[in-house]
């Protein structure tokens, strides 16, 4: 009974932090910032889904299937908010780095 | 079946429709980093509904969802910062 709790609270706040997070990227200005909004849903929601699973469930062969599934995506998270934040910057400035600003500066980055 | 599960898989899927508004109105980075956003979602939906409806195999579709939305995205962004 308590563990079916601890699932089904773990469970709420995941989607609460799926559901604020999309507003937030909704809400934010430019990509830098919709982009800060990615985190919570790749890292912190597959986190409380993964701890829920395992408070439901034990350890059972489909929650090793979870497990490396969401696993995976947190490993793969900032890797993917990296390589998403320098090609936005190389499409807006020419270059990655501060300083060397101007190659392609003009280059349109709205549809 | 276990209805906690499902029912925190569809909260889910209605959570992104305002990601879905970025994917479809905003800038082309804008709508990258939805779409992003929107994958990370759907595979956690992927394994809570496999979850919710006790059969193995559908964890399958997770996991690949998991390993694809890596190396996609990072092709995908490559090609955007290169290319488009």
């Amino acid at each position: 009974m308590a563990r079916d709790i601890a699932a089904d609270v773990l469970l709420g706040l995941a989607v609460a932090v799926v559901i604020s997070a999309s507003v937030g990227v909704l809400v934010m200005r430019d990509p830098y910032q919709k982009l800060h909004f990615v985190t919570p849903a790749a890292l912190i929601a597959p986190l409380l889904v993964t701890l829920a699973v395992l408070a439901r469930m034990g350890l059972t062969e489909n929650t090793g299937e979870t497990c490396l599934a969401l696993g995976f995506m947190v490993i793969a998270g900032p890797f993917l908010s990296h390589a998403t934040v320098r090609a936005i910057r190389i499409r807006e400035k020419g270059d990655w780095r501060p300083g060397r600003d101007g190659a392609k500066a003009t280059r349109e980055t709205d549809r | 079946m276990t209805v906690a599960f499902v029912a925190a898989a569809v909260a889910m899927l209605i959570g992104l429709i305002p990601a879905g508004i970025v994917l479809c109105r905003a800038s082309l980075m804008a709508a990258v980093v939805a779409y992003e956003f929107i994958t990370s979602v759907v595979v956690m939906v992927l394994a809570l509904l496999a979850q919710g409806f006790g059969r193995s195999g559908l964890f399958e579709l997770a996991v690949l969802l998991a390993v694809l939305m890596f190396g996609s995205g990072l092709v995908f962004v490559r090609a955007l910062e290169r290319w488009l």
